[in-house]
């Protein structure tokens, strides 16, 4: 369904602080339409993955390729006018400004419209975010749920072909998490390719097709969510580094048992 | 009557003071930027004025539509070709790179415009005035001067909330690298909040060399005054900087009509007054 070069790719990415490695030479592609889930024990570095695509870090080697096109040298601004949107983990609304200023912001620069399509856009995104009621709101005034909602309008008003999600179902409730789902399952079926990275394993699953699980900066497994889920190698990572908070395989059948490893809420990375 | 004749002329001079302030507070505000080079660009913007107002024959006002403009010029490439790059290295090397800048701007000042000092032909700007009662009269010039700085800050303040690029701007100074993945050029609108920040300092500085007389080193006192009215009323508030500079501006003058070298310290210690009792300011609050 797609031209030669895939949405997005990596390169043999590699990313260090220090000592601490927290990407060795990671290969992927991810093709326009693809729904992407990423599991991962804190501190494996999905969160500074996200960061290296999305253009907040540089990576130390290797190349991010859009559309088959080097992007490892252009900036954050530049990476999402070219389509990469993005959430973070811990919410950064811009705190003194409306609710409705936040995506307006996003809609005029990210998405590259004028005031009229900008206002509509924005008005788009709040309704289909569930924010509406809240746009005349200051973002710093605004709980956890919402701010969790804002970093999805945010994103989503830049009007990503590449949508990458940092744990917004965290903390969440389940019906919160089920309206959540149903919202990016929605930005999927426009074509927007999403990655999602999430403890709460349930609520990707009812989302994506494929599933990675990243350790200690590399990709220990790729495949459907059942086979990764099953995969041994996961299973010990999961077993290892967080005792017990194992997401298990055919969760989806058995409803809520999935993995949220104990230290949930923590920075992954 | 002496007494409230004080009051009014330190309310103008505090114009003077909110004008000299609010492009300091608006670095300050956006980028977390303290350009202590500030006192000295206004100075070389009144010897710009003196060269345009001499060379072409103009008067001070229309001189201020030829070194304003240039100074945002000026401005957006010190932000884009010096600051950023310290910014990018750490807050304190803009510190020590402000610094620089000031020490080389004071003394290029001194090479080209010698260590004399000038003041500004206001013309008829500076003699004419409302004589408002035998004791209380407002210069013109004061008075334009006062004017400039409400209208400045109120335009600003407009800008920063109506206008596209405002709203970059606050976006900006919540969270940088948000606003960047929301797709705002971050160096770009840094840029921008520099020119507009120099163009306020172009301004401030012409009206100085319209009060008072000037050499290469009144940089230093002026920025000084610009921090004070800046601390006085509240980081990032631009409401507050001119409240700021209007409380710094009657302070000193009521000091000076207790004793003519006391104006100077008044103000300083309602400073450390409001530094010790509020330190937030009068109007804390962001760049909103």
């Amino acid at each position: 369904m797609t031209p030669a070069a895939p949405l997005l790719e990596l390169d043999r990415v590699s990313k260090r602080f220090g000592r601490v490695v927290v990407a060795e030479s990671l290969s992927l592609a991810v093709q326009a339409g693809d729904a992407v889930g990423m599991v991962g024990p804190n501190g494996a570095g999905k969160s500074s993955l996200f960061s290296v695509i999305s253009g907040d870090l540089s990576p130390n080697t290797g190349e991010v390729l859009l559309d088959g096109r080097a992007v490892t040298r252009l900036d954050a601004s530049a990476r999402c006018r070219l389509g990469i949107g993005r959430t973070y983990q811990v919410p950064r609304s811009f705190g003194h400004m409306t609710v409705f200023e936040n995506v307006l912001v996003a809609a005029h620069r990210g998405a590259g419209l004028a005031a009229g399509a900008a206002r509509e856009l924005t008005v788009a995104v709040l309704d289909e975010t569930g924010l509406r009621p809240d746009a005349n709101r200051p973002a710093l005034r605004l709980g956890l749920l919402q701010r969790k909602r804002l970093e999805l309008a945010r994103a989503l008003a830049t009007r990503p072909r590449l949508l990458m999600l940092d744990e917004v179902a965290a903390g969440l409730t389940d019906p919160e998490v089920r309206q959540l789902v149903g919202v990016i399952q929605a930005v999927r079926e426009r074509g927007v390719a999403v990655i999602w990275v999430e403890h709460v394993v349930r609520a990707l699953v009812g989302v994506v097709d494929r599933l990675i699980c990243l350790a200690g900066g590399r990709f220990i497994s790729d495949g459907t969510p059942e086979e990764v889920l099953a995969s041994p190698a996961v299973r010990e990572v999961f077993l290892g580094t967080d005792s017990g908070g194992l997401p298990r395989a055919g969760f989806a059948e058995h409803g809520e048992q999935g993995g949220r490893p104990p230290s949930d809420g923590d920075s992954s990375s | 009557m002496a007494w409230l004749n004080a009051v009014v002329q330190g309310i103008l001079l505090g114009g003077l003071y909110a004008l000299f302030a609010c492009g300091l507070s608006l670095l300050f505000g956006v980028m977390r930027v303290v350009n202590l080079a500030h006192g000295d660009f206004a100075v070389l913007a009144a010897y710009l004025g003196l060269a345009v107002i001499t060379g072409l024959h103009v008067p001070l006002l229309w001189s201020t539509l030829a070194v304003a403009p240039l100074f945002a010029v000026v401005g957006y490439l010190v932000q884009r070709l010096i600051i950023q790059r310290s910014l990018e290295v750490s807050p304190l090397t803009t510190l020590l790179v402000t610094f620089g800048l000031s020490v080389v701007l004071q003394n290029a000042m001194l090479e080209g415009f010698s260590a004399n000092s000038h003041s500004l032909p206001s013309g008829w700007l500076a003699a004419g005035s409302f004589r408002l009662t035998p004791q209380l009269s407002i210069g013109h010039f004061s008075l334009i001067v006062f004017a400039a700085a409400v209208v400045v800050i109120v335009s600003l303040q407009l800008f920063l909330s109506r206008a596209r690029l405002g709203r970059q701007i606050r976006a900006t100074a919540d969270d940088a690298e948000a606003a960047s993945i929301a797709g705002t050029d971050v160096r770009h609108v840094f840029g921008i909040a520099a020119a507009i920040a120099f163009a306020t300092v172009a301004l401030a500085g012409l009206a100085f060399g319209g009060y008072s007389s000037f050499d290469p080193g009144a940089g230093t006192q002026r920025l000084i005054f610009a921090f004070e009215a800046v601390v006085i009323g509240g980081v990032g508030s631009l409401w507050g900087t001119l409240l700021g500079g209007v409380v710094l501006g009657v302070s000193q003058a009521l000091g000076a009509q207790v004793d003519s070298g006391f104006g100077v310290l008044a103000g300083h210690l309602v400073f450390l007054a409001v530094l010790a009792i509020r330190p937030r300011g009068l109007l804390p609050g962001r760049v909103t």
